[in-house]
């Protein structure tokens, strides 16, 4: 079946205040409405006033959108009644937003071929307070709690048509839309909350379904994948799928019908009166502009064509750009391909393990070098390799000292080789008999243990070479 | 006198008892006050010297009662001041109490009131004007030195001042920060002073004007003292005098006493000519629609919760907030607001709030047109003396409306205005209204000054 899917997302913007009052945008593990001031609770004679850094990641966003910038904008109220809105009207964008008529290309790696996905619309807006419902969820609840801590604080909007054609197609939008944004230093997905979306999906040209408030990446496929199977069996049993709102709940997985709400909330937009016209300069943009970092896409081709990589490879590496910047103060030293791996694969294993941001360690790039470079002149093992890394990450500093604290250098004194197998020799018996008999897998055996007396510090080349001889004899 | 008797400051504490003694007895008789306090705060130090203001009780101050004439806020203390009512404390002013006005602003007679209505101290059957009525009553009724803090939307500042024979003065938008005042209609609120001589206001303005960070709406301007324009010299005013503003509204006897101030203002240098303002006609129903969209948004926030009255929670926010906004709100109130939420409703949006903003850029448009040749525009303030409240009564909502038909469209403006008293029809005084182009406050009250002083030396 023909599926059609638009989405509005909501990002939050990492800036230090919240976007029309100075309270800090850290609110979360605070109490309950402790973060507020008499802004944000709406208090009688309080005016807002804009936070202009949000207005400086705005523009940051619609560029690397390939948006259309409006000159001049005004922020509008939308009015409606409901216990998070501490002024019972949002201060957002109706008439003219920050930026129109955008795209974002999806890559669909099973189809293989590029997608641009349209944005129609790029505005901001403040958040509204969290609602906690108590004894169920918004259907269920005894009774509601506010908190005014997250109320105001600045939200990205980004609307798009209803371009999409999968549920996949929108979770890789999402991912690509949030790494972009992290690139510029505006969002962090890892933030509960900062990424909230709201969906559109007919099926067969049929009615519009609007699923709201779906928080956070991995819900987003389920909850419209749900959607999808539902319509399509009330379609299937002759049933007509009529325009409604629903709620996602993720402990179910399903969506539900949220109480009669109008169709088309009657919102009564009006100009946000107490706060002048914002004029946007192309002074203003052009400032901007040179704060734009090479954005995802830019860096995984230039990562394909300078250090050779396979596409795939370099995707990952873009994923986070303090990675990628890892990557490339590596590769300067290392081979590519080399710091590739070691960077995506073993670094990156360590730092999930441990729940941490690269930022979060003082690793360097010299560390990893210097690692590699002992690697390479087999003064250590792989394995030992490893292990210093995951020291380094720990607490970083020259990785030779890490490698002789833990007795990692590499044995290359022969005596000392000579002399465990020697033991080795000395103890497994029956292997050495099982050898020179022409077992082949009791040679490994015995390498095996020579290893272990030597803490697998020892090269295995020359291990084999002096155990070989030693066993001729 | 000893050293510690000196700084003991009693002179001020005794003034200021007398002072509160005069309030209580002006309160039993003609009910200026919403709130006034027990005791005053003792003033800093600073050029006002203890100076008496009273506050409109829209206008926050930290630590006392502000209820904006509504019961919905009949509780509410404010946890901060107003930025106009700081300035003054910081000049050395004492807040002597608030003053009662229409609730949120709703009207022209303060008579849509949820406490006392104020009576015009000249006939206490007549109202004071609205909707800063109190304001202007205590101006009117005190003998201790005083000036009013006082607020305008639609002409609340000149209205009253036009019927109790005191001088009002609405600044232009922006002048003043409105930080701290409890909107009505953001796009046309204004804070300004109501006082019994134009120095008094002309003093008042340069305490509390200048720009605010706090409100992105107030102007870059520097502070000025604006006593300097205080000069009595009109030679060469070019006076325009809007003939939209002489029409069959407007009592006969009123335009008499107004033209023959204007006669009187040619006979000291200045010039007139007749003009038109062609939009005049529009100006009320453009007012009304923005200045009620605006305010339908103001009031949602008032829903219990947060502060203000409180019913018992139970049953769903819809069900608690209605049985709040159902009792807090007064008839006017209620009606204001669901004229405004209709006004701005998906499919009559286009047709009246954004056709009245399109209204209102034609209106400012006349009047920028006749300030390229007029410093000054004069007319009457208001069509009508002090109404009955019999009469008031008998008023329907749409013919309450009409009395702001003078003082509509220069608010919708935000130009500056000043009302100043120019005689009396039946014993009950009427304003002269002399309006600048914007922050031309300087040139108003020059022509105002000159005015006021060659009538005190004629009188």
């Amino acid at each position: 079946m023909k599926v059609k899917i638009g989405i509005e997302c909501h990002v939050q913007l990492t800036t230090k205040s919240k976007l029309f009052c100075p309270c800090s945008t850290d609110y979360r593990n605070k109490k309950p409405n402790e973060n507020t001031c008499v802004i944000c609770l709406g208090f009688p004679g309080s005016k807002p006033k804009v936070n202009k850094t949000a207005i400086d990641y705005g523009i940051k966003m619609a560029l690397a959108l390939n948006c259309d910038i409006s000159k001049r904008m005004f922020f509008s109220r939308k009015q409606y009644l409901y216990p998070d809105m501490s002024k019972n009207w949002q201060i957002s964008q109706y008439e003219i937003p920050l930026a129109t008529n955008g795209y974002l290309e999806i890559l669909d790696k099973g189809k293989g071929k590029g997608k641009k996905i349209r944005i129609r619309r790029v505005h901001l807006e403040e958040d509204p307070a969290r609602l906690i419902h108590i004894g169920g969820d918004i259907t269920k609840a005894k009774y509601v709690l506010v908190d005014y801590n997250r109320s105001g604080i600045p939200l990205c909007e980004i609307v798009t048509e209803p371009d999409f054609e999968s549920p996949k197609e929108v979770r890789i939008f999402l991912n690509e839309l949030a790494t972009i944004l992290e690139y510029l230093g505006v969002f962090d997905r890892n933030l509960e909350g900062s990424l909230r979306v709201d969906a559109n999906i007919s099926l067969e040209g049929g009615e519009r379904i609007e699923v709201k408030n779906i928080s956070g990446f991995k819900y987003v496929e389920r909850a419209l994948n749900f959607e999808i199977l539902r319509q399509k069996k009330l379609i299937e049993s002759g049933k007509v799928v009529k325009r409604e709102t629903r709620h996602f709940d993720p402990s179910s997985g399903v969506t539900m019908s949220l109480r009669k709400k109008e169709m088309e909330a009657e919102y009564g937009y009006i100009t946000e009166t107490d706060l002048p016209e914002i004029v946007i300069s192309d002074q203003w943009i052009n400032q901007l502009k040179k704060q734009i970092p090479e954005l995802p896409h830019q860096k995984q081709l230039r990562f394909i064509e300078k250090y050779g990589l396979d596409p795939r490879t370099a995707k990952v590496l873009v994923a986070n750009r303090e990675l990628a910047d890892f990557f490339e103060g590596v590769a300067k030293e290392v081979e590519p391909t080399q710091a590739a791996t070691w960077v995506k694969d073993r670094l990156k294993k360590i730092l999930n393990y441990h729940g941490l941001e690269l930022s979060e360690t003082k690793l360097k790039p010299t560390h990893m070098i210097q690692l590699l470079n002992l690697l390479k002149s087999k003064q250590i093992t792989h394995r030992s390799a490893r292990r210093i890394l995951r020291e380094l990450v720990r607490n970083p500093r020259s990785p030779k000292e890490i490698a002789i604290e833990l007795g990692l250098i590499r044995i290359e004194d022969k005596a000392l080789i000579k002399n465990a197998i020697k033991r080795v020799i000395k103890t497994e018996k029956k292997a050495v008999l099982d050898y020179k008999s022409g077992k082949e897998k009791a040679f490994h055996f015995l390498v095996g243990k020579v290893m272990e007396k030597l803490r697998g510090r020892a090269d295995p080349g020359l291990v084999r070479a002096i155990l070989k001889r030693r066993l001729r004899n | 006198m000893p050293v510690s008797e000196y700084l003991e400051d009693k002179s001020i504490a005794e003034f200021l008892s007398e002072v509160r003694e005069s309030c209580r007895q002006i309160q039993k008789k003609y009910s200026p006050f919403i709130t006034l306090p027990n005791k005053f705060e003792p003033p800093k130090k600073g050029k006002l010297f203890g100076l008496p203001v009273s506050v409109k009780d829209c206008i926050c101050t930290k630590g006392l009662r502000t209820t904006a004439g509504s019961k919905i806020l009949s509780n509410y203390v404010p946890p901060f001041n107003s930025t106009a009512v700081e300035r003054i404390k910081k000049a050395g002013g004492v807040i002597i109490g608030k003053t009662t006005q229409d609730e949120f602003g709703f009207g022209t007679f303060s008579t849509n009131c949820a406490y006392e209505i104020p009576k015009n101290p000249y006939d206490p059957q007549r109202s004071c004007g609205g909707s800063s009525g109190g304001a202007a009553c205590l101006v009117s009724a005190a003998d201790f030195p005083h000036i009013a803090l006082a607020e305008s939307t639609g002409g609340s500042i000149s209205c009253p001042a036009s019927f109790t024979g005191t001088v009002g003065l609405t600044p232009t938008y922006g002048r003043v920060s409105r930080w701290g005042l409890i909107s009505y209609s953001n796009s046309m609120d204004k804070i300004g002073p109501i006082g019994k001589s134009v120095y008094d206001v002309a003093l008042m303005l340069s305490i509390i004007s200048g720009y605010d960070p706090k409100d992105p709406t107030s102007l870059k301007t520097k502070k000025q003292d604006f006593r300097k324009y205080l000069k009595a010299e009109v030679k060469g005013v070019k006076l325009g005098v809007p003939k939209e503003y002489f029409g069959e509204g407007v009592d006969e006897e009123i335009k008499k006493l107004v033209w023959k101030g204007i006669k009187r203002l040619e006979s000291l240098g200045a010039t007139y000519e007749e003009i038109s303002l062609p939009y005049t006609k529009y100006s009320l129903p453009a007012f009304y629609i923005i200045a009620l969209s605006e305010a339908s948004t103001n009031l949602a926030k008032f829903c219990g919760m947060r502060y203000g009255l409180h019913k018992k929670l139970e049953g769903n926010f819809v069900e608690y907030f209605s049985k709040v906004r159902a009792v807090g709100f007064g008839e006017e109130a209620k009606r204001r607001i669901i004229l405004g939420t209709f006004a701005r409703m998906a499919g009559f949006r286009k047709k009246y709030y954004l056709k009245a903003l399109k209204v209102r850029t034609k209106i400012i448009r006349d009047f920028k047109k006749a300030f390229k040749e007029f410093e000054v525009l004069a007319a009457p303030t208001m069509p009508v003396i002090a109404p009955r409240f019999d009469q008031i009564e008998r008023l329907e909502p749409i013919q309450q409306y009409m009395m702001d038909i003078l003082t509509v469209a220069p608010n919708l403006a935000g130009i500056p205005m000043i009302s100043i008293p120019c005689g009396f029809v039946k014993g009950l005084p009427v304003g002269l209204h002399l309006m600048g182009n914007h922050l031309e406050e300087g040139k108003i009250l020059q022509v105002a000054y000159t005015f006021e002083q060659n009538e005190k030396n004629e009188g």
